[in-house]
């Protein structure tokens, strides 16, 4: 039993910079995407904002588990052949950029009119107003959940598994396959996501103050 | 007699079937301070929102000296009533920032001219603080340097005063009647009765999207005052007699 718990460790601590890589590369990738969504459901017209309203209503109606399948079985079919790590990432940062554009959308909103009504009567283009005075605004309201979002997503990774991405949790299985020390391996699991969980929450909390030290400053 | 710096010609705003404003028209001439009263839904904001181009209108026409005007061309200044100062901004950079955006200036001489904007409004020592760190009064003063600083041709308040407690009131008329003895050609919505009659030159008493009657504070504020606007005024006077006796 100790033997399993060693092994499984060891898995772990394998599998755990592919974790963090593809977690850090989905987070960056999802946010980047998620903004874009975000201000073209909120800027653009209607015929545009539409569509992109149905596709992040539509990824956050299926499990994650399900559009993993999707994507790297079902991609094939319509010639979208991707390797297990790059089908993981992909699905990763659609998945999230969902979620963070719906947080991003809800700045935007909590930007009161007023106060792009005083730009433009000031003679500020609608452009600038936005870079200088809704964004930074925004960021603030929007800083805690997007952090909140993006710890949750690192558990999300160990759905990556059941599409072949050697991170950490198909690392452990693997153990656990071998040994059937099905116990101890998914107790090693809780234990490594939890610290995870923890550690990048710690980090998202000193990363959030700096963030709006830097605006407010 | 000069002529007039803003023109409101048959001005109309319709919203659905809701007609806001019927039928203005307004002169103003140069250097004059015009008080807009009248009962809450008459169209008092409306009127200054049209002029300033943030309300579109259904017909008519605003000029200022002969040019139709469009929000952000220098001609026409707008208060808010809820301030809408940028709170992560401080006092000077608030009023330095359309400055450096809009005129081109140099973020040195747009400071100067932001700090001396704020001098004028009694504020040159707070330049540096943010809104949250200013009195409801104090932000609104910035708000008006804001203004200020852009030197349009005129200047609109919105209700100035409507979202500050009764003692911070006073420091706000004060800097608006200061711009006004100064010369300021400007457009005040405003429920403070005594203020109004006291700074304008006119007074504007607007019902149901219609200006009832325009004419000096000494004739509007007077038992010869057309009766609508006579039962509008006795309101007022009932709750000063009122806090009297009680």
């Amino acid at each position: 039993m100790m033997q399993a718990l060693l092994d499984s460790f060891a898995a772990a601590a394998r599998g755990l910079p592919l974790t963090l890589a593809i977690w850090g590369a989905g987070v960056a990738t999802g946010l980047a995407l998620g903004f874009v969504v975000a201000a073209l459901r909120f800027f653009a017209p209607a015929a545009l904002s539409w569509p992109l309203a149905a596709a992040v209503e539509a990824v956050r109606g299926v499990p994650f588990l399900v559009q993993c399948f999707l994507l790297y079985f079902g991609g094939p079919f319509i010639g979208i052949d991707l390797t297990p790590i790059v089908a993981g990432w992909v699905a990763l940062s659609v998945y999230g950029a969902a979620y963070f554009s719906e947080v991003f959308r809800a700045g935007f909103m909590a930007v009161p009119p007023g106060h792009l009504e005083a730009a433009r009567m000031l003679g500020i283009p609608r452009n600038q107003a936005v870079l200088r005075i809704m964004l930074p605004m925004m960021a603030l309201a929007v800083l805690p959940s997007l952090a909140n979002l993006a710890v949750i997503l690192i558990k999300e990774t160990a759905i990556l598994s059941i599409i072949t991405v050697p991170e950490l949790t198909f690392r452990v299985q693997g153990v656990g396959s071998a040994t059937f020390a099905f116990a101890e391996t998914t107790l090693v699991l809780a234990i490594v996501y939890w610290a995870l969980v923890e550690a990048t929450a710690v980090a998202s909390r000193f990363a959030e103050r700096r963030i709006a030290r830097a605006l407010a400053a | 007699m000069s002529t007039p710096i803003l023109s409101v010609r048959a001005l109309e705003r319709r919203v659905g079937n809701t007609e806001i404003l019927r039928r203005i028209d307004l002169d103003v001439m140069p250097g004059e301070a015009i008080g807009v009263i009248g009962p809450s839904g008459s169209g008092k904001s409306s009127l200054l929102r049209c002029i300033a181009g943030l309300d579109e209108v259904s017909g008519g026409a605003v000029m200022v000296e002969g040019r139709q005007t469009r929000p952000g061309d220098g001609a026409v200044g707008m208060v808010f009533q809820q301030f809408n100062l940028w709170p992560h901004l401080t006092a000077r950079e608030n009023v330095a920032l359309a400055l450096k955006l809009v005129r081109r200036m140099p973020a040195a001489d747009a400071a100067a001219k932001a700090d001396a904007a704020l001098a004028r409004v009694g504020l040159g020592a707070l330049g540096g603080r943010k809104p949250a760190a200013l009195s409801g009064g104090q932000q609104q003063r910035v708000a008006i340097a804001r203004t200020l600083a852009m030197e349009p041709r005129v200047l609109l308040f919105d209700e100035p005063t409507a979202a500050l407690d009764p003692e911070l009131t006073t420091e706000v008329l004060d800097v608006i009647r200061d711009l006004a003895a100064a010369g300021t050609t400007m457009l005040v919505v405003s429920h403070e009765m005594g203020f109004v009659a006291r700074l304008s030159t006119r007074v504007v008493f607007l019902d149901h999207g219609v200006v009832v009657q325009a004419a000096p504070p000494a004739e509007l504020f007077s038992p010869r005052a057309e009766p609508r606007v006579r039962s509008f005024l006795q309101t007022y006077l009932d709750r000063v007699a009122w806090a009297r006796e009680a």
